[in-house]
């Protein structure tokens, strides 16, 4: 048995060969952004990573509905260059905005794509986003010259996000962006307007008394709103109780048996485009122990978007748009 | 096939890998011109000064394709290789190289490294998940020879067969159980995407290993040849050929089990290329495994590397390569199965 020798030759040659190759070239004039004079550092902590941007990005991607609906609530599509991602159609109030920043992919960009747009920030709601599959983790970014933030809600620490959904955080979320991109003010604007919606929210308490189920998705299984997400802040905003508020993660997969047991009086469906709030009634209706629930022969049924319900600014409007219809329905 | 007309074919791969290699540079979801390629190339070679080639070029031409195209050859030819071996010494067409539960147990060690954000100091996510999915593979690999092997030592093929499926149905379960019950929703995505494989994490560091594990296999393998060949025949025939048969057997399962656990760490599990490049080289050259080593390593090699430049430039987002392996090999397998058909 002879050894073949023409690869066995190849092999240390192309190992010495690789090793002569040149470096990488250096940047080209005017391609890194001198610091304006008197621009202070800002430095965030986020996600145990220390960000420190020297001047506010003026190139940023965002990726995921929250990050990009977070960057245009304040305001700062002028300093964007691509966004990724969304699951929903962004409100109308932002589709202006929206619309004038280059839309990179459906879900993640290649990293190629990515670079081509020459960022010099990334902001993402999920982990997924800064790993191999998305656009590279934040260590290989950061050596690249890209700055990230990710949304403390997609931070994982043994697989969960840590702690529950509170609107504290989603402010500081909020705050921490707009430090970075030199707009303080506008988070603070942001943060005070929708504590006064919380507060009418708070004193009409449409939802007082009443028993909410949570419906997501899910057709053998209920995959529900739980006690620690964006459903039950919304619920408590306006008063109402979730069936399911022990349940310790942000949506949980529940069995049919416990929604029967818990007999809701209005049935609160997230609408998405992979799970829309008609097929989930359809569902419900079709089913023959389902369809004798209180709130399914009442028809008491609230629909949101589906970005209504996830932790980020939307989460007030959602409030507002379940107590809204809470206050319409029926009484059973 | 006569041996002339073998190295014809040989021949031919070979300048269709290094011709793939070099083309692939140029495709990509963003455009760059040819000449700036062969600039960036040429300037990393020390060919030349390369004054006007940009930082974002030379990334994405020479830190992000060329360690893909490397990587996924490299992947390629492994896959093959091993499926060459596993068809043989099981004598069993349908065999590929994750039959000893090793696709299931690595995704048990991804899985878990996911779910339960486990982290390994000094090392990158992609990382803690390559080292994590390579002791799940092996810890598969272990339970599946314990369980497969008789009290003489002996290694049946049968049951080696049987315990892989077992093992695996036991992975699946696990790895199900974490993803619906412990993982948040987001979880669920990473998780399937790690499983459907891809090349997109491939840097140079690990694009250098995966070469250096191809090259081992590849002497290893091909050096096997003969006792491959009188395993054909069936064990007792090899034997009175003078192949130590339990030996040869358990060497070439385990050698096989750590190549393919290796490339499966590295990119999860890439579906097809171990099981139908065989076939499809074994329908040109013939059953001799001089030949049909060498010849379904570059085959593999070739298909993969075609498989990853499809899967990164065809969307702006990446389509997983196991999608483009199924439909890329598929129809070249039915046309060659139908031409055999009519001959005979």
């Amino acid at each position: 048995m002879r050894l073949p020798r023409l690869p066995l030759m190849i092999g240390p040659v192309a190992v010495l060969a690789l090793g002569a190759c040149a470096g990488a070239p250096s940047p080209g004039g005017g391609a890194t952004a001198q610091p304006s004079a008197g621009a202070t550092p800002v430095t965030v902590t986020n996600c145990g990573r220390k960000v420190t941007v020297s001047t506010p990005p003026r190139k940023a991607v965002t990726m995921n509905q929250g990050a990009t609906e977070v960057a245009l609530a304040l305001g700062l599509e002028k300093q964007m260059v691509g966004t990724a991602y969304l699951d929903d159609k962004v409100p109308a109030v932002w589709q202006a905005a929206y619309s004038s920043v280059p839309v990179l992919a459906e879900k993640y960009p290649t990293k190629e794509k990515f670079l081509a747009a020459g960022p010099d920030f990334a902001y993402a709601s999920y982990e997924s986003a800064f790993s191999a599959k998305g656009v590279g983790e934040r260590a290989e970014l950061a050596k690249e010259g890209v700055n990230t933030y990710l949304s403390p809600f997609g931070c994982t620490e043994q697989g969960h996000a840590k702690g529950k959904v509170t609107f504290e955080k989603v402010w500081g979320e909020v705050a921490d962006v707009a430090r970075i991109f030199g707009v303080p003010e506008r988070a603070q604007k942001l943060a005070d307007t929708q504590k006064n919606q919380l507060e009418t929210l708070k004193k009409a308490s449409a939802g007082r008394g009443t028993r909410v189920f949570w419906f997501d998705s899910g057709d053998t299984t209920a995959f529900a709103g739980g006690g620690a997400g964006g459903p039950q802040l919304i619920l408590d905003a306006v008063g109402a109780t979730n069936v399911f508020a022990d349940i310790d993660k942000g949506w949980a997969d529940m069995p049919w048996e416990k929604v029967v047991a818990a007999d809701p009086q209005v049935i609160v469906l997230a609408d998405a485009s992979w799970s829309t709030a008609a097929s989930k009634i359809a569902h419900l209706e079709g089913d023959p122990v389902l369809k004798n629930l209180a709130a399914v022969k009442a028809k008491r049924y609230v629909t949101i978007p589906f970005s209504e319900s996830t932790p980020g600014v939307r989460l007030v409007d959602g409030a507002t748009h379940v107590a809204e219809q809470i206050a319409k329905l029926p009484t059973s | 096939m006569s041996g002339r007309a073998a190295w014809a074919v040989g021949a031919g791969l070979v300048l269709a890998l290094v011709a793939g290699i070099v083309v692939v540079l140029g495709v990509g979801s963003v455009g760059v011109p040819t000449g700036e390629v062969v600039a960036v190339v040429a300037r990393r070679l020390r060919l030349i000064d390369g004054e006007g080639v940009t930082v974002l070029a030379d990334r994405i031409v020479w830190d992000l394709r060329m360690p893909r195209a490397i990587g996924a050859a490299a992947v390629g030819a492994c896959l093959a290789l091993c499926g060459v071996v596993l068809q043989s010494l099981t004598r069993n067409e349908l065999a590929d190289p994750y039959l000893l539960g090793l696709s299931s147990g690595a995704a048990v060690g991804a899985v878990a490294a996911i779910v339960f954000g486990v982290t390994l100091t000094g090392l990158t996510q992609g990382a803690v998940v390559a080292v994590c999915a390579f002791a799940g593979a092996l810890a598969a690999l272990v339970l599946v020879l314990a369980l497969a092997t008789g009290r003489s030592g002996q290694l049946p093929p049968g049951r080696t067969i049987l315990a892989g499926v077992a093992v695996g149905q036991l992975c699946g379960a696990f790895t199900s159980l974490a993803i619906m019950v412990f993982g948040e929703r987001d979880v669920a995505r990473q998780v399937l995407a790690w499983t459907l494989g891809s090349f997109g994490g491939i840097r140079w560091g690990a694009a250098a290993l995966l070469a250096a594990l191809a090259l081992v296999a590849t002497l290893a393998l091909v050096w096997c040849a003969r006792a491959l060949d009188a395993f054909a025949f069936g064990e007792v025939s090899a034997r009175s050929l003078g192949v130590d048969v339990d030996r040869m057997r358990w060497g070439l399962l385990v050698g096989c089990a750590l190549i393919t656990a290796g490339t499966v760490a590295a990119v999860g599990p890439i579906g097809f290329v171990g099981l139908t490049v065989p076939h499809i080289v074994r329908l040109i050259v013939g059953p001799g495994h001089a030949a049909l080593l060498p010849l379904s390593g570059l085959a593999g090699a070739v298909l993969l590397l075609l498989a990853d430049t499809a899967a990164r430039s065809l969307a702006s987002s990446e389509i997983p390569v196991g999608v483009v392996t199924a439909a890329i090999g598929a129809p070249v397998l039915v046309v060659l199965l139908r031409r055999q058909a009519g001959r005979s």
